[in-house]
């Protein structure tokens, strides 16, 4: 009798947070994906998606790809980070790897466009300490577009790491410690494998905010090939074709979506074992 | 006894308070949305808002900008949506200034209503681009706020001798390889303005691609046309955006490229552009548009809306702020205008590009069914 009560009592309670999950995220989501099957006149069609691989098939191969990179140069140097963090207490680090946070995307952009030019500051300066007249600047390249989504990136991964390394009992690692284990060894068979559901947490939100992003992009970023989010923002704006930009929209949901399935049933295989 | 005085003078006081209400103004909120940057925005709420509130001080403006590019258009056209959808009498806004584009959408919505009838400032435009826009006549719903235009800019340090149409550009491009930048067509309207240039110089129709009627078949020399834009494109720097390019010019990084004129010299007017560098527009002609006064079918203010128009479009004001601080070109005669403006800045303004190349080389957008095939040409046989 209890029980029934009770369970009403807390669907009442969690319906404010789900309706309003349901109002501004399942709602959208289930409206972009039936307008991606519709054409501009209203009429059901795969055309849309037909439109999209006939031209955005190398795009959206370029976002996954590039996305991809800065997943993994971001989980190196935030681990190296964590890491060292972890074992030494350096104030200056701890503070300036957090700096990137507070500065909003659209800024990271500009700045990153003009430092990277080729007549840019980074460019002015070496060209006074090594003496070469003309270097080839990286902003409009997928280098310079991968270098500002690592620095933009980064800081987060290495909060969520670091915070993860430090909540770790350090009974282990003193343990290894007394048995003579390097740092290294440490970092690699410790602090890693143990870290292993925040490592996953601070990869998906990386990849997620990423592949997301539209204007490092599109400030940064080469000509082209463009990111998925560039090439939707191109049809809405110039086309005012919703159709094929929520098929673009559709299809980077199903790439995250992957991502997603697997962290999910790495979480249940996880908790699984730590129960039975 | 004292009582009754107080109560006699609080009484009287609310009596005069009610009498002189009748008597107090009432005030017209006037709401105007604006599609484009922000330096539009700034237009009309630091300069024109407080002029036209000392002529008619009853009214208060309230300015919102939606951003630039055609987006900035698409959220002003999707909120009159909503107040026709709504179904209210009055719509909130009062008057948007939109792009072309989105000038042709709301009007193909049925969000607008015809009012240059009663606009007398609409007798000093001296362009068509007050009757069409991207092909469609928009006679009587639109007057246009300026003109801009886009050029090719370039620095006379490294460019000597600068090329006068696309075919002798073509040439000097192929001789500086790399020198000539521009942004494509995903990352700002001068690249656009570029590309459809191009399709002007190469196409046998281009008379149709800018009066119609719209057909496919007047596309048919197209995939030569872009293989010819693919090949150019080995020779030139991409750049990363309208500013990319002004930014790469003065850098010196790209020696040419296409620039909005306005942008340019309010670049150079801020001394973040080399004053040395210097536009023309290229044979047989690039692109420029208008930005348009629009009034929604029910806004709630009319009249003054159209005063405000009026009085925006006067050729003192014109002169003074659209030419004078903005540097875009005017939305009526010149002839009009000239009179109000100092020498050295009518010299400035048509110092490189004259008048007559304006009216000469400086043409519309396509139609929109050409603009959008010209897009998705370019991704298809250019990008690809």
């Amino acid at each position: 009798m209890e029980e029934k009560i009770k369970s009403p009592m807390g669907f009442i309670l969690i319906l404010p947070a789900l309706s309003v999950l349901g109002l501004l995220y399942v709602f959208p989501l289930i409206r972009a994906i039936w307008s991606s099957f519709y054409d501009r006149a209203g009429n059901f069609t795969l055309g849309n998606y037909a439109k999209v691989f006939e031209l955005y098939t190398r795009d959206i191969v370029y976002s996954v790809a590039m996305t991809a990179a800065t997943v993994g140069v971001v989980l190196v140097i935030s681990i190296a980070i964590a890491s060292y963090l972890r074992f030494r207490d350096w104030k200056f680090l701890d503070y300036m790897y957090r700096l990137p946070l507070f500065i909003p995307f659209l800024i990271v952009g500009h700045a990153m466009r003009i430092f990277l030019a080729p007549h840019g500051t980074l460019n002015a300066l070496l060209t006074r300490i090594i003496g070469v007249e003309e270097l080839p600047g990286i902003s409009g390249s997928w280098t310079g577009l991968l270098f500002s989504f690592v620095w933009v990136m980064t800081p987060f991964a290495t909060l969520i790491i670091l915070g993860a390394f430090k909540a770790l009992e350090p009974a282990y690692v003193e343990a290894a410690q007394n048995l003579g284990a390097s740092k290294l060894r440490i970092i690699f068979d410790i602090l890693i494998p143990l870290s292993g559901p925040s490592i996953m947490v601070a990869t998906i939100l990386t990849f997620v905010r990423t592949i997301s992003s539209l204007t490092i992009p599109l400030m940064v970023g080469p000509n082209k090939p463009n990111m998925i989010t560039i090439d939707m923002m191109f049809r809405v704006n110039y086309f005012n074709d919703w159709g094929v930009a929520n098929s673009l929209g559709v299809i980077s949901y199903l790439i995250v979506m992957v991502l997603a399935i697997y962290y999910l049933r790495y979480m249940v295989a996880e908790r699984g074992g730590i129960k039975g | 006894m004292r009582r009754w005085v107080v109560v006699t003078v609080l009484l009287t006081l609310f009596v005069a308070l009610v009498v002189a209400q009748e008597d107090f103004p009432i005030k017209v909120k006037l709401r105007m949305m604006v599609a484009g940057d922000q330096n539009m925005v700034d237009f009309f709420q630091y300069e024109i808002a407080p002029e036209f509130e000392k002529l008619y001080p009853n009214v208060r403006v309230e300015v919102v900008g939606t951003g630039p590019g055609p987006a900035g258009s698409r959220q002003i056209i999707q909120q009159l949506e909503i107040e026709r959808d709504s179904g209210k009498d009055k719509w909130d806004i009062d008057v948007a200034i939109v792009h072309e584009i989105g000038a042709v959408w709301a009007l193909q919505e049925g969000l607008i209503r015809q009012y240059t009838d009663f606009l007398s400032a609409k007798r000093l435009a001296v362009r068509n681009t007050d009757e069409i826009a991207l092909g469609v006549n928009v006679d009587g719903y639109v007057m246009p706020m300026f003109h801009s235009q886009t050029a090719i800019a370039y620095n006379p340090r490294y460019v000597k001798d600068p090329p006068k149409s696309y075919a002798e550009l073509v040439e000097w491009v192929k001789k500086n390889p790399g020198k000539f930048g521009y942004n494509g067509i995903k990352h700002g309207a001068s690249g656009i303005s570029f590309v459809n240039g191009w399709v002007y110089w190469k196409s046998q129709y281009t008379d149709k691609l800018l009066n119609g009627p719209y057909d496919k078949k007047y596309e048919e020399d197209w995939p030569q046309i872009f293989a010819e834009l693919k090949e150019f494109n080995k020779y030139v720097t991409m750049t990363s955006g309208n500013a990319g390019t002004l930014d790469m010019l003065n850098r010196g990084e790209i020696w040419m490229g296409p620039v909005w004129v306005d942008m340019f010299y309010t670049w150079m007017r801020e001394g973040r552009m080399d004053p040395n560098i210097r536009i023309f527009i290229p044979a047989p002609g690039m692109p420029g548009q208008p930005m348009h006064y629009v009034i929604p079918l029910k806004a709630k203010n009319p009249d003054y809306a159209l005063k405000l128009i009026e009085f925006v479009s006067s050729p003192k004001i014109q002169a003074r702020y659209i030419v004078e601080r903005f540097n875009w070109y005017p939305a009526i005669g010149d002839d009009y205008v000239a009179p109000y403006l100092k020498k050295e800045v009518l010299e400035s303004l048509y110092k490189d590009v004259k008048q007559e190349d304006l009216l000469k080389y400086g043409k519309p957008f396509p139609l929109t069914g050409y603009y959008e095939d010209i897009l998705e040409a370019y991704e298809k046989w250019v990008e690809k």
